[in-house]
């Protein structure tokens, strides 16, 4: 679907679709919320509350917290939450 | 003694820090005490807010007066603790709530706080981000918030300035005294002194007992929550009729939960734990007074230690018996009021009439007789019943 | 107020990595009721994560971490452990009460013993551009190209330090991604030096030259001895800036190599996640060679609190296989502790144990000594350079803060709210400590960060619950 993922050695999961700040992004199932975003092109999920600096996600395992984006409302890591069908993204600005 | 400070002041929180910052622009040679570093005990970890609403009815003259020094902090402190003034509300939810909102809002209104009882649709206009469900609030024009965590830097910068000899991460073991004043035991010495101002927030009762003194202090455990950034949510500091909630957010964004639900500790081991259930109790207040709290996330929780004397009133005022020592803290809402206080402790050490009353300790030190009436035990008494059964 | 019933068990592992598996099934084979808490929703932890539900790797590509991650849930699906996935604990207290919020809410759990096995998480040493998209940890690249099947850009530079460089840059090549460099702040020498102790795991040993190979197959640069000193970019990484180090890491000046990029995966060691055994304050002490800041604890994993273990990469950082056996040692400690093993029989599988540990000790060392902290990196970071990244806190005013009297990272947290956002300290924390140490003379001095729940941020309508107002347990008012 995208540059980034690579075929050889993966058999990956049924097409879904979810919304991001309103446009339509496909991903796997399977594949977790920040990967798909990543996957997708969207790499600033956040601006840095001082500078204003786009920031994205960067540990991919649950510490960084800089992947947080609203998810159906509630703030939550994108990197612990698997993408499915209909999910409603937010990105948020500066906090 | 020859080389004695004018003053020595064991306890580095807003008390002691104040007593010696005034005693030291007027003059004296003052060291100041500090076993950790400044105000990171009570005075660095409460939760800043500089409410009426709170405090007790026989402090409000007092609170009133240290409300206007907080928010004048950078002219006489000199030094910013990020004080926001703004309007503050307490809420009823039952009607046992109104009935207790109604009794205390009017005690404390007597007292000269400019509290108004306002309808739920007033107390919505006040502060837009409250939930529904609420029959009567308690409405304040003086409340407002400080930034507890920047005490210690201001603080610290102010005392250097005045020229202030500060030792921090210097414990002190004891207290004797001498022929012209008192040895202050150090592990480096000990550093003598004319006067003497015990400080030391829960630690009163050891510092008390250094010169003889019984003077038993109760330990509160309070635990405080805050929350990550998030977007505006409220603009007011928010309460309820109990006394038992805290709530505002700062301007950076994060949202700060007290009210004095209990956690685990002592003066050994400081706030040592959170209880769940109290932690989760106080956010379900929380949320039910601002509900769009509940889309963001808690981002740490903490415990401090507050003292309470006997008759929950402050310990302000010279020692009983032993000349040119005094005692300053165990003042409920203390950092509220603790600047006033302190400043009044330091009018009249430095000879001058204080504006109000102090509160010397005398009336704690009876020993088993029932403790002699306060202006506020009637109150007290007849409002003392639990609240939630 | 109604929480959960509680559930009670004998021992609590918290983390079910390599560690925590391990501690989990030694004890519960010795006859102790197990519950085993992860945030993730199998077992595995972050090396032997499984792959999500919906994708899977194909038979012909698995590699040796499938196997082990495969046999790891196996072996607890198969045993009397109590598995509760997707657990995120967020309160550790008394002696012992976890609280965990999972898909069923707020639950708590209650055992006299407790196991953290909460792994590690990444060091790296902050540069100008570090904080842009596009820049994500070694660890973060692994687990993009190990369970999501994912290459981290269109073309990435791998940098920083240790073994995983070249597995990184390898898998990514493999996948048929481009890598522009390779920027290692060991030289050649280094590697040398490393290699005897190293070939005490000839497996490992035999995958990394076979990642090396791939490499030099696919005429990957390698820059030795060198360290990346700016991502550049707009709003995204573009460029990467490599500048030859010393071998403490500090820039020395030369020739700076630029290459264009849209992923950097850059990673400078790991740092143990030991936030539980702080919260519970047991005593810790520094040890550069774990890591940083480590609990105290015996051959067992026992710590100074009673009843407390700590296990694997979060207690101190020594590699998956190590992190199994001190698991092991634990599970059999706490058995032991609880009546279940006699003394003889402990002592005997213990001492097979420990002599499979201690095996790998030499192995440990070698890896370690390449992904040491390296003081003199945080000493040369320039001043403008963002180190908490939550709050937006740079070096000078850290700096400005120390000149202010700050003395203790919680000092110096209060001071610069550095610390303060909701990372915890886990991405600052070792960089706001190092430039603080600078000042005050050493790591001891400075401290870490108090242990403070919730253990990760929590949304509060996790914790909530349902409940109404009526119910809510509110304290007798404080006095009029």
């Amino acid at each position: 679907m995208t540059a980034l993922r690579f075929a050889g050695g993966f058999e990956r999961g049924a097409t879904v679709t979810f919304h991001v700040d309103g446009a339509a992004v496909r991903a796997h199932s399977g594949e977790t919320l920040a990967a798909a975003l990543l996957a997708a092109g969207v790499v600033a999920l956040r601006r840095s509350p001082r500078d204003g600096a786009p920031r994205g996600a960067y540990c991919f395992m649950g510490v960084c917290q800089e992947c947080v984006v609203r998810v159906d409302g509630a703030l939550r890591q994108s990197c612990q939450v698997a993408v499915v069908d209909g999910l409603s993204v937010e990105l948020r600005g500066a906090v | 003694m020859s080389g004695a400070h004018d003053l020595a002041v064991v306890g580095g929180g807003v008390h002691g820090a104040t007593v010696a910052l005034f005693c030291a622009r007027a003059g004296m040679n003052t060291v100041l005490f500090e076993r950790g570093s400044l105000c990171r005990e009570a005075s660095g970890v409460n939760a800043g807010t500089l409410t009426m609403q709170m405090t007790r009815v026989a402090l409000i003259p007092y609170a009133l007066k240290a409300h206007a020094m907080w928010a004048s902090a950078r002219d006489w402190l000199g030094h910013d603790v990020g004080v926001v003034v703004c309007d503050g509300l307490s809420l009823a939810f039952t009607e046992r709530e109104a009935e207790l909102l109604t009794f205390r809002a009017g005690k404390r209104r007597e007292a000269g706080a400019p509290i108004d009882l306002v309808s739920p649709a007033r107390a919505q206009e006040v502060e837009p981000g409250l939930g529904p469900g609420v029959l009567l609030a308690g409405h304040c024009k003086v409340d407002g918030y400080a930034n507890a965590y920047l005490t210690g830097q201001a603080y610290r910068a102010a005392l250097i300035e005045a020229g202030v000899s500060l030792r921090e991460r210097t414990p002190v073991s004891g207290v004797a005294r001498e022929e012209a004043g008192f040895a202050v035991q150090t592990a480096a010495g000990p550093v003598r002194a004319r006067r003497l101002v015990l400080a030391g927030g829960v630690w009163l009762e050891e510092m008390a007992a250094w010169l003889g003194i019984d003077l038993p202090i109760k330990v509160l455990v309070n635990q405080l929550a805050v929350t990550e950034r998030v977007e505006p949510v409220m603009r007011t500091v928010v309460g309820i009729a109990s006394g038992l909630l805290s709530l505002k957010q700062y301007p950076h964004g994060t949202v700060v939960i007290g009210g004095g639900w209990q956690g685990k500790g002592d003066r050994e081991r400081g706030g040592a734990e959170i209880v769940p259930e109290s932690l989760i109790g106080n956010m379900r207040l929380a949320c039910h007074a601002i509900p769009a709290l509940k889309n963001a996330r808690l981002a740490r929780a903490w415990a401090g230690l507050e003292a309470e004397t006997r008759d929950a009133l402050p310990a302000v005022g010279p020692l009983p018996g032993i000349p040119e020592a005094y005692i300053c803290g165990s003042v409920h809402s203390g950092y509220t009021s603790g600047p006033y206080l302190a400043r009044l402790l330091a009018q009249r050490m430095l000879g001058t009439e204080p504006a109000d009353p102090l509160f010397p300790i005398d009336r704690l030190l009876a020993p088993a007789a029932p403790p002699t009436p306060v202006p506020s035990a009637a109150g007290r008494a007849a409002d003392e019943q639990p609240h939630h059964v | 107020m109604a929480l959960p019933k509680p559930h009670e068990a004998d021992l609590v592992v918290i983390g079910a990595g390599p560690a925590g598996a391990a501690a989990a099934l030694a004890a519960s084979r010795a006859g102790l009721s197990v519950v085993l808490l992860d945030e993730a929703a199998s077992p595995g932890g972050q090396v032997y994560r499984a792959p999500p539900a919906g994708l899977s790797v194909s038979p012909g590509k698995r590699g040796p971490d499938d196997d082990a991650g495969d046999a790891l849930r196996a072996g607890i699906a198969a045993s009397s452990v109590v598995w509760r996935g997707s657990a995120r604990v967020w309160s550790v207290s008394g002696a012992f009460r976890v609280d965990a919020v999972t898909p069923s809410g707020n639950e708590s759990f209650f055992a006299p013993r407790l196991v953290a096995a909460t792994g590690a998480h990444e060091r790296l040493v902050p540069f100008p551009g570090w904080t842009k998209p596009g820049v994500i940890g070694l660890a973060a690249a692994t687990i993009l190209l190990k369970s999501q099947g994912m290459i981290p850009g269109r073309r990435s530079v791998v940098a920083g330090c240790g073994p995983l460089l070249a597995a990184v840059a390898a898998k990514i090549v493999v996948a048929g991604g481009a890598v522009a460099a390779v920027v290692d702040l060991s030289g050649p020498g280094d590697w040398l030096r490393a290699l005897p102790g190293l070939a005490r795991r000839p497996d490992l040993l035999r995958q990394g030259l076979g990642w090396a190979l791939k490499l030099g197959a696919a005429r990957v640069p390698v820059l030795f001895r060198h360290g990346v000193v700016a991502v550049e970019g707009a709003e995204a990484c573009e460029r990467v800036v490599a500048a030859p180090v010393d071998t403490e890491g500090r820039p020395r000046g030369g020739s700076l190599r630029g290459f264009e990029a849209d992923a950097l995966a850059i990673g400078h060691g790991l740092v143990p996640g030991a936030e539980i055994t702080k919260l519970l304050r047991a005593r810790h002490h520094f040890d550069p060679a774990a890591g940083g800041w480590t609990p105290v604890r015996d051959a067992f994993g026992r710590c100074s609190v009673a009843g407390l273990y700590a296990v694997g990469d979060g207690a101190a950082v020594a590699g998956a296989e190590p992190a199994r056996l001190s698991g092991q040692l634990a599970g059999l400690a706490a058995a032991h502790d609880a009546g279940r093993i006699p003394l003889e029989a402990f002592e005997r599988e213990a001492a097979s144990v420990r002599a499979g540990l201690a095996r790998m000790s030499a192995f440990a060392g070698a890896v370690g000594r390449l992904m040491r902290p390296r003081p003199a990196m945080v000493e040369a970071i320039a001043p403008e350079t963002v180190i908490c990244r939550c709050e937006d806190v740079t070096r000078s005013e850290i700096e400005t803060a120390i000149a202010e009297g700050a003395r203790d990272i919680n000092q110096l947290k209060h001071f610069t709210r550095c610390g303060m956002g909701p990372c915890q300290g886990r991405m600052c924390g070792e960089t706001a400590a190092g430039l603080l140490a600078l000042q005050v003379g050493s790591r001891e001095e400075v401290g870490y960060w108090t242990g403070r729940p919730p253990l990760r941020p929590v949304p509060l309508a996790d914790l909530l619950g349902r409940f109404d107002y009526g119910d809510i347990p509110v304290p007798t008012p404080a006095p009029l």
